[in-house]
């Protein structure tokens, strides 16, 4: 398949724009899942995409052949997606109270009208990961997705951010950290 | 007997250590490290991705009709006549009429949110043929490129700021500066659009900078995006706008350039 993506890219670049469609139609859904983990919303994944393919198409001369194209857009997606949560996060406005309070890292449980206490558990720990998630750096935060949900490399993670790949250890390591103290209080009430 | 740190576990558990082997030993001899281990992958694991939005099979398809107009067809570099792109032709194509609308609309968008200088840009455009029109675009695409000069220039020399004064002019203008950009991509001037487009990347990078602008961000801006170079292109297509308006001018154009 990978083959067939030079080929494609090769008619691209001869002047075959279409052919550039069989490419965005094989690669979008994974484009898409990268994209939603890290920026946690279906329509910035999906503008991320959108992005990601057409940064992909302008940058296409620079594509090297010994790549793939799989991997180069993916690349390029992350990077896409991490833009687009620096931006958000410029544009958010910090809502304190109702939900979470973050200087205490209490989380309020749901309603006691929820239902068992293992769901209650269970919305409390998503809960507190969501809450959790966002005090991570954009870069912290894409290294972890990249490395615990997508399984990806040190050396993959580091390509995507393009960071060195000590940087980008060493952002999974304190997101693992940060994370893992904002579950504690879990711990100490199970 | 030495224990392992969070580290040397985190990794363990990720399959990255260097000696896994001497880890897993180490594991089933030492409890205390056993232990962290445990409590390690108890929290790791209920550490869940979020459940992916499910696209169907024509996702890829309507991604690129979405984006299908937005790109144009790569062919092998071809001269092109200085500026081609804004000579409209006698019998008037569609598409270079539909740019020059779209260039007239921006002139007035600038305008709206820039001082007046010198006569207004509509006022040159009396004799209501094609050399107004042209007359327009280039005054206003000079404008933009004066003004992104004038902040590449204050970026060089910024001090860091927790102050935002330089990322609310990079947000006014990069609006701006898509509406140009796709213009001319549409017209085919590639030098122009891969500098309007380096352009862009920059002001997205000021404009979104989250914390004000440290001296290691502005910096790193300066090494990654090449600022400096972009100063170049930018007076360079300045001048070469400003050199095709002042025939049609007649009278000597403002100057509107800073020095460093």
């Amino acid at each position: 398949m990978e083959g067939n993506d030079h080929a494609i890219v090769r008619a691209v670049l001869a002047g075959d724009k279409d052919a550039y469609g069989a490419l965005v139609t094989r690669h979008s859904q994974n484009v898409f899942r990268v994209a939603f983990r890290i920026t946690g919303d279906e329509a910035d994944a999906d503008e991320v995409v959108q992005e990601a393919f057409l940064r992909g198409y302008q940058r296409l001369e620079g594509f090297e052949s010994r790549s793939e194209f799989g991997t180069w857009i993916y690349r390029i997606a992350v990077n896409c997606a991490l833009n687009m949560i620096n931006k958000r996060k410029v544009e958010a406005t910090y809502q304190i109270g109702e939900e979470t309070d973050p200087l205490q890292q209490q989380v309020q449980v749901a309603d006691s009208s929820a239902g068992p206490e293992r769901t209650l558990l269970s919305r409390e720990i998503e809960s507190l990961q969501t809450e959790a998630m966002k005090h991570l750096t954009a870069t912290e935060r894409t290294a972890f997705i990249l490395r615990h949900m997508e399984d990806r490399s040190t050396t993959e993670i580091a390509a995507a951010l393009e960071i060195a790949p000590n940087a980008a250890k060493q952002a999974v390591f304190r997101a693992v950290q940060k994370l893992r103290r904002s579950l504690a209080p879990l711990r100490v009430n199970p | 007997m030495k224990h392992l740190n969070e580290e040397e576990l985190i990794d363990y558990y990720y399959g990255e250590s260097s000696s896994p082997a001497a880890i897993g030993d180490h594991l089933r001899e030492c409890g205390e490290c056993s232990e962290s281990y445990v409590a390690l992958e108890r929290d790791l694991a209920e550490i869940k991705p979020l459940p992916v939005p499910q696209r169907d099979a024509a996702y890829g398809a309507q991604v690129w009709d979405a984006i299908r107009s937005s790109v144009a067809v790569k062919e092998a570099p071809q001269k092109k006549l200085r500026f081609g792109w804004l000579s409209l032709h006698p019998m008037g194509s569609l598409a270079a009429v539909a740019i020059a609308c779209l260039l007239i609309a921006a002139a007035f968008f600038v305008g709206r949110q820039w001082e007046h200088r010198g006569a207004p840009p509509v006022a040159v455009n009396d004799g209501g043929g094609e050399q107004g029109r042209e007359r327009v675009v280039l005054l206003v695409l000079g404008d933009h490129l004066d003004r992104s000069e004038r902040l590449l220039v204050e970026l060089k020399h910024a001090a860091p700021s927790t102050e935002a004064p330089l990322q609310a002019e990079a947000r006014d203008l990069l609006s701006a500066n898509r509406l140009y950009r796709e213009s001319v991509k549409q017209a085919g001037d590639p030098v122009l659009a891969a500098a309007l487009d380096h352009l862009g990347r920059v002001l997205t990078e000021v404009a979104n900078e989250p914390a004000g602008l440290s001296q290691a961000r502005l910096d790193e801006l300066q090494k990654e995006m090449n600022t400096d170079g972009l100063l170049f292109e930018v007076r360079v297509l300045r001048s070469r706008v400003q050199e095709d308006v002042e025939p049609k001018s007649g009278t000597s154009p403002v100057t509107k350039g800073v020095s460093i």
